[in-house]
């Protein structure tokens, strides 16, 4: 039997220019600025009030932009979580800082789709918090991501704080299929589901419809924008820590 | 690999067994929390459905006091050191996965006869009743035991551990105490799909936590 | 903080890792355990020439100071569980606990065990499942003049066919060792 045992130092790294893809991003989050703007005038002055809601169904092209946006922030969070656990050896921190920050975001929006719907829930239903499933799983969400990042701080001085974060956050997002089975059997929905209608259909009118989809795009972008920013600092953070040792 | 995972089970329960930590704290903790209970209570009789809810919540803060120990202690001790130079990740886990849900199992019948005694319960479909508890127990145990790896490498454990693990443990959570609500409440209840839930969801879980462990378990 | 190491070794060979408190030496002989990681740089071990998964069970003993051992067990059932654990086929038990005078210590709990004694069990624990790379990081510290020749006896008998490698600050541990890297 032979073995060979060999110890060596790394090339020293030569510096990468962001590629053309990443520059493209950039120029595509920015179209944050018009699209925006247009979201929010669409809502006030060009979408419809809805029938029996009134005006107050206005609500609806924040607090529904402002969920989608906390479960996208949630499941890119976890898809990069397994990216970095299993690709590159675990040596892609800018896999994990670009998850924590999602989180991080994703945790902003929850609260806001929280308080969002809480006001809504009150003008519609008359009480602030039901424990209707859509309530229920916007909490769970939100207890997720107090979780990963208790973990986190609790995980400060580890070395192995980031695997440890990641693993994490990849087995609660595994449960997450398994609330689609339980959730329904808590209480029947009191959400407009999909919304605004008594047919269980996308029932809106096209106005309506159109503000809906261009408030989803605008709080995509801004969750993209943000996202991008944070990374970039946290890269330039990763730099400054390297450049240190 | 066989006679390896037998081994960490050998030590594991052999340990434990000249130690009984993990079993005394936490059956103490279920008997007082249960004794507490009925004390406040006063002879008042619970709905089913309350039944549920306080004995599941009793029997996850058993869970929170005991389950973590296994993978606490190796920390503690400075033990785990020479369990991840000597040992596959495959077998430690195993070992530990297979004593929390003994232990959780043990729990559970120590417990049960506790509340039925204190708590005057009545079950009227003893058998999914049962089914429920035990279930759950798998489940709830299988899916903690990563989570209790996790915690061990941190501080402020006995905080975190009910913070990580609730996220996770409540679809469970929601199925048995429905579940258990209904088997006191009704005679003839039969709900087999919930006990197939709980076992996909144990299944999966476990599966999911071989793959994730050796990313918590080693630097 | 270590920088800039790189070497290699092949068997057999003896290295010794010597360097000031603080220097990194265990730090580095962790890191050839392949129980820390190094920030930049990698570890090869090669068997066959296939690229083997840290950290290495198969391939390293390691005794340590810093290693912990379960004050519940005997050193009988500590011995069972590394065997099992390594997956060893040859039970040689009695040879190592006799020669390295554990015998009549063999069913005794390690809370009862007295620091050299442990030593001499941790020395035991690495050995007995024969791997190639010897990692040891102050092997010498708490044992007595009989427990150091028990020690260098075993690693002379076997020095032809391993590599070793010592992290030490005593001379004759070092001197024991064909090639020497200076830390700090």
């Amino acid at each position: 039997m032979c073995g060979t045992t060999e110890i060596s130092a790394p090339d020293r790294a030569s510096g990468s220019s962001p590629g053309t893809s990443r520059t493209v991003m950039k120029y595509i989050y920015r179209l944050v600025y018009i699209v925006m703007p247009a979201a929010i005038a669409m809502a006030f002055l060009y979408a419809p009030p809805a029938e029996g809601l009134g005006e107050s169904s206005r609500l609806l092209y924040f607090h529904v932009p402002l969920a989608w946006v906390s479960v996208l922030a949630f499941s890119i969070s976890g898809v990069l979580s397994v990216l970095f656990l299993f690709t590159g050896n675990g040596e892609r921190r800018e896999l994990v800082h670009a998850a924590h920050n999602s989180a991080a975001i994703g945790l902003l929006f929850t609260v806001l789709a929280t308080f969002s719907g809480s006001v809504w829930s009150k003008l519609s239903w008359g009480a602030y918090w039901n424990w209707d499933p859509r309530q229920t799983s916007i909490i769970v969400l939100m207890l997720v991501y107090i979780a990963y990042f208790s973990l986190e701080s609790a995980l400060r001085e580890n070395p192995s704080r980031q695997r440890i974060v990641s693993a994490y956050l990849v087995f609660a997002m595994v449960t997450v299929p398994f609330f689609v089975f339980v959730v329904p059997r808590i209480f029947p929905s009191l959400h407009p589901d999909p919304v605004i209608n008594a047919d269980r259909q996308v029932h809106l009118e096209s106005a309506m419809k159109i503000s809906l989809m261009t408030a989803i795009a605008a709080f995509t972008l801004l969750y993209g924008y943000i996202l991008n920013l944070a990374n970039r600092v946290s890269a330039i953070n990763e730099q400054k820590k390297g450049d240190l040792r | 690999m066989v006679k390896t995972i037998i081994a960490h089970i050998k030590k594991d329960f052999r340990i434990e067994f000249r130690n009984r930590y993990a079993v005394s704290v936490s059956f103490s903790f279920a008997f007082t929390t249960t004794l507490a209970i009925s004390l406040a209570a006063g002879g008042i009789p619970f709905s089913p459905q309350t039944h549920a809810v306080i004995l599941w919540v009793i029997m996850f803060f058993t869970a929170m006091s005991g389950l973590a120990h296994i993978f606490v202690r190796e920390e503690d001790r400075g033990t785990s050191l020479f369990l991840r130079l000597n040992s596959p990740a495959l077998a430690v886990f195993t070992a530990k996965l297979l004593y929390n849900v003994l232990l959780f199992f043990v729990l559970q019948c120590m417990i049960l006869p506790v509340y039925l005694f204190f708590m005057q319960l009545d079950v009227q479909s003893p058998l999914f009743f049962l089914g429920y508890v035990f279930l759950g127990g798998i489940a709830l145990s299988s899916s903690l035991t990563i989570l209790a790896a996790i915690v061990a490498r941190a501080g402020a454990r006995g905080a975190l551990f009910p913070v990580i693990s609730l996220p996770v443990s409540l679809p469970v959570l929601w199925v048995v105490i429905q579940g258990t609500s209904r088997s006191l409440g009704r005679a003839g209840f039969s709900s087999p799909g919930d006990m197939v839930f709980l076992l996909a969801f144990s299944g999966t879980i476990t599966a999911v936590s071989y793959l994730l462990f050796e990313f918590v378990w080693h630097d | 903080m270590l920088r800039d190491i790189s070497f290699s070794l092949s068997l057999p060979s003896s290295l010794a890792i010597t360097g000031p408190n603080g220097s990194g030496k265990t730090t580095l002989l962790e890191i050839i355990a392949g129980i820390q990681r190094p920030t930049k740089g990698t570890v090869r071990l090669f068997r066959d020439d296939t690229e083997l998964r840290r950290p290495w069970h198969h391939e390293t003993g390691y005794v340590s100071p810093r290693l912990r051992l379960y004050d519940e067990l005997t050193a009988q059932e500590l011995i069972e569980f590394t065997c099992a654990s390594r997956s060893t086929l040859r039970n040689r038990a009695d040879e190592f606990l006799a020669m390295f005078g554990l015998t009549g210590h063999r069913k005794k709990m390690l809370s009862r065990y007295s620091s050299g004694m442990a030593q001499r069990l941790k020395c035991i624990l690495a050995f007995i499942s024969e791997p190639p790379i010897l990692l040891l990081d102050e092997p010498g510290s708490n044992l007595d003049r009989e427990g150091k020749e028990a020690l260098f006896r075993y690693l002379e008998s076997v020095r032809s066919e391993r590599i070793i490698i010592i992290a030490t600050n005593e001379k004759e541990e070092a001197d024991f060792c064909g090639e020497r890297i200076s830390l700090g």
